[in-house]
């Protein structure tokens, strides 16, 4: 502790004594003390000179001192009485930080009216825990980072091609590349418009696939033109160059969400390294600061009362059983490793049986795309319907695997995990794989005109953004038909129809990690679409916000809180790191898309480029040669590598000194044992001169 | 007409904000709620107290297990019976406000948590304690057994110098490792 804390702590128990000599001194008298401990009557002394000492903070000292008001009153008058002259020296630096603090809590205040949904999560904080809640708080954060990236969007993207074509700026049919002369008429064809009239019910098929009215507008790539405004065209000193915009729009997309999700990562770590990695499932810390204060309501409590026993309960079980695996015999350990590694190839196999599933009915969907009517949006949805299947058939049954497998309880929650999130974004991966083989076509050029494969996709980039439209509709609509046809009546049964198996099924759970994982496939599903629909992010905007409130009554109607509680502190790291994993996924594929394939001849901003970053170099050659110089220079090797070379050094930095640190932290928390080891020893030595002083004084009477 | 006793006078609140954790908005709310659990005859007393049983009326402390626990700990009545006065009231906010220090905090629970108030948690109060948590009822009691083991090791993480008791600097060493009792050890009215 601080010298600043332990004279806090002499003034907490006030009567000048540090608290541990406290309980050494009130070993030895007979009668409890409290009243002396805590309210000391010898007030003249300790307080005063603790404000003598507070100088320039008096009032900070007074409001962290652990006495009654009427104490604090009588030291403030004390104070005031005894230092005036303190005052005046010392009245600008206090008005200061008085003026800080007011102004602090009064941006804290105002911060906090402005908060989306404050009062809703304390309350399900309050009633069910904070694992929950920070499944709730992830989800916030999920709802404003697709808001502000939709504003940046719309800012550069939107706005700007609908301006200019409601004032009716012909698209250029540029001449920049050596292809346009030999474009074949095959690939400029594509027509999304339907033929005739439209049948009422097919206009709905269409909003839920993404096709007909819905292909050709703002919702997706195609209808976005490669316009150039140029200063000479307009008049006036303004150059807008929409396909450049496009792509730096996304590019900067990619970059905000990895910066806020490395910043939010930051605070949870800070937070999880300053417990310093103690186990946090410690008996001293559940009973300690297990309690909840904010809980309100007596089935709350009792709630609260029996997950509190469950934990304990448990983590003794767990104890116990530690102790007998590790009185296990040789012969028992071999049958159990050989056992799990059995179930771990067992598990690998689900999962790659699950992958093989997704890419036969990608490819099937593709190859049956143009079915019409009921069956045809079967076959749309198929692959959404097989990822949804497997992701939850599996996870149920690695659970039943888990039973054989016996870990320790804690490991088997995160091996749980660990597949269920390999199994989410590796499917995702495998699906977006088999979409961009179905593009890409892989024959000679005499086969492939157009560079990809324009018989089925005369514009593919919209079809992709189809593609993740699709995926993020049929997510929301899977989670609230579960909802409705499964939690609720599931409600219902166990509380109308009492019965033995009712009984073991009991009341659904919230289960944090699989609903996290879903709103990590949803976002990620969202960044990969993001490029090829425009609108993607304000969507998935009213689909969380949809979601959040779904979640929530279910929560509050059909849920108990969960036995085995997640821990908030470590869990919002790791969701943030699961999402960073889809963030990586995203990337890879814009990456790919935009240097790889060729973009569409038919549609879209870079209708007439090679590939769609070429766009940047021909931007990069019109600008000014100074600049252009300095930017190739960045660009360079003069440039990265001593770049590299010094945030390499940095970095070494940093883990050097995040290791002294530790070491610090570690020779500590040694030195603190010691010092109790101390005392204990002159504890012993005083009660040995105790009982020899006695006989010494008998000895000199005598 | 608003008698003088059932408002604050402005440089009590002043005086109030600058001895307490809580802002001025929290302050008026506190005694518009104290003032509401006040009979009418005590509303002109110039310094109320209310008794404990009035005070566990509050929806914030009806159904806390350590209900009886905060009143007498924050009670500056002579005969401990847990009687509140409005600055005992405000006393018990501040220390339970959203920006009261840790070091605050973790001393009122110590205290809350001293069964026998005699500065140290030995094993009865490590008892009682657990009881509180888990519930008096019979399907939440631990058996003798299981809370013999749970305060074994309990002392064994906590108690440094191996008196057998947690006193106060060991007792906020691990307070301090729990990144969620400053959010967790609330009350908000």
């Amino acid at each position: 502790m601080t010298i600043e804390q332990q004279r806090q702590g002499f003034a907490f128990t006030g009567s000048g004594h540090p608290p541990d000599q406290e309980s050494l001194r009130f070993r030895r008298a007979s009668s409890p003390m409290s009243a002396q401990i805590y309210h000391e009557p010898d007030r003249g002394t300790s307080p005063a000179q603790e404000a003598e000492q507070s100088g320039s903070e008096p009032t900070r000292e007074l409001r962290n001192m652990a006495f009654p008001m009427a104490l604090k009153k009588a030291v403030r008058q004390v104070q005031q009485m005894q230092a005036p002259a303190q005052f005046s020296g010392g009245s600008w630096k206090q008005k200061k930080t008085i003026f800080v603090r007011k102004f602090k809590s009064n941006a804290r205040e105002f911060l906090y009216f402005f908060s989306l949904w404050g009062k809703t999560l304390q309350k399900i904080g309050g009633n069910f825990g904070g694992g929950v809640q920070s499944y709730f708080i992830f989800l916030r954060f999920l709802v404003v980072l697709n808001f502000v990236s939709f504003l940046l969007i719309a800012g550069f993207v939107l706005i700007p091609s609908i301006v200019f074509r409601s004032v009716d700026i012909k698209p250029e049919i540029s001449n920049a590349n050596v292809l346009s002369a030999q474009i074949p008429a095959d690939c400029l064809k594509y027509d999304p418009n339907p033929q005739g009239l439209v049948v009422f019910y097919e206009f709905f098929l269409d909003l839920l696939s993404g096709t007909g009215f819905m292909e050709y507008s703002y919702m997706f790539y195609g209808y976005y033109n490669n316009t150039v405004v140029v200063t000479s065209l307009v008049g006036s000193d303004f150059s807008y160059n929409l396909p450049l915009a496009y792509l730096l729009t996304a590019v900067f997309y990619f970059a905000f969400c990895l910066i806020c999700i490395i910043a939010r990562m930051g605070k949870a770590a800070r937070v999880a390294v300053r417990t310093g990695g103690s186990d946090v499932r410690s008996y001293s810390m559940i009973v300690f600061t297990g309690w909840d204060y904010g809980c309100l309501g007596s089935k709350a409590t009792k709630l609260k009362q029996r997950n509190i026993y469950y934990r304990l309960q448990v983590d003794l079980e767990e104890e116990r059983l530690k102790k007998h695996a590790a009185s296990l015999t040789l012969c028992n350990k071999v049958t159990l490793y050989s056992l799990r590694v059995l179930m771990f190839f067992v598990a690998i196999g689900l999962i790659v049986a699950t992958f093989f599933a997704i890419a036969s009915a990608t490819t099937f969907s593709q190859k049956n795309s143009n079915v019409q009517g009921i069956l045809g949006l079967l076959y749309t949805y198929l692959p959404s319907i097989v990822i949804t299947t497997g992701n939850f058939l599996v996870p149920l049954l690695c659970d039943q695997i888990a039973l054989l497998e016996k870990y320790p309880p804690s490991a088997t929650v995160v091996v749980a995990l660990l597949r269920a999130v390999v199994l989410r974004l590796v499917s995702l991966g495998i699906l977006l794989y088999t979409l961009w083989n179905q593009i890409e076509c892989h024959g000679s050029t005499d086969m492939c005109p157009c560079h990809y494969n324009h018989n089925n996709y005369q514009c593919w980039e919209t079809s992709v953004g189809q593609e993740m439209y699709k995926l993020m509709l049929f997510d929301l609509l899977v989670s609230i038909a579960l909802l409705v046809l499964v939690e609720f009546p599931r409600r219902m049964v166990v509380d109308h129809w009492s019965c033995k198996l009712t009984q073991w099924v009991g009341r659904q759970e919230f289960v944090v990690p699989s609903n996290v994982l879903g709103l990590v496939y949803g976002q990620t599903v969202v960044w990969t679409g993001a490029l090829f629909c425009p609108l993607l992010p304000l969507i998935n905007t009213v689909k969380f916000v949809i979601l959040f409130y779904c979640k929530k009554i279910t929560l509050f109607n059909n849920c108990r809180p969960a036995l085995r509680t997640f821990r908030s502190t470590t869990s919002a790291f790791f969701f943030l790191a699961v999402l960073l994993f889809g963030w990586i996924l995203a990337l890879v594929v814009m990456i790919y898309s935009v240097a790889e394939i060729h973009p569409s001849f038919a549609c879209g901003p870079f209708r007439s480029f090679f590939r769609m970053w070429n766009i940047v170099p021909e931007s990069l050659s019109i600008l000014p040669k100074g600049t252009r110089d300095f930017l190739f220079f960045i660009g360079s090797q003069a440039f990265s590598v001593p770049l590299f070379a010094a945030s390499c050094v940095f970095m070494c930095y940093f883990i050097a000194l995040a290791s002294i640190y530790g070491k610090s932290v570690a020779m500590l928390r040694a030195q603190l044992k010691l010092a109790g080891q101390d005392k204990q020893f002159l504890v012993k030595q005083i009660e040995k001169m105790k009982l020899l002083s006695p006989q010494d004084n008998e000895g000199d009477q005598d | 007409m608003g008698t003088t006793a059932s408002q604050l006078p402005k440089d009590s609140l002043s005086e109030y904000q600058e001895l307490t954790f809580l802002t001025k908005q929290e302050i008026l709310l506190a005694h518009r709620r104290f003032t509401e659990l006040l009979g009418r005859d005590e509303r002109n007393h110039p310094n109320p107290r209310v008794p404990m049983q009035v005070i566990l009326t509050l929806p914030e402390l009806k159904s806390n297990p350590f209900k009886t626990r905060i009143c007498q700990v924050f009670s500056t009545s002579e005969d401990k019976d847990g009687s509140l006065t409005f600055e005992d009231f405000l006393d018990l906010l501040s220390a339970f406000s959203d920006s009261a220090t840790l070091e605050i905090k973790s001393h009122y629970a110590f205290r809350i948590f001293d069964f026998d108030d005699d500065g140290t948690l030995d094993h009865s109060d490590l008892e009682k304690l657990v009881n509180c948590l888990t519930g008096e009822t019979e399907d939440t009691r631990l058996t003798s057994e299981e809370m013999r083991q749970l305060i074994n090791n309990i002392l064994d993480e906590s108690d440094i110098d191996k008196d057998g008791t947690v006193n106060l600097s060991e007792f906020q060493h691990v307070i301090s490792r729990s990144p969620d009792f400053v959010s967790s050890f609330k009350i908000v009215l």
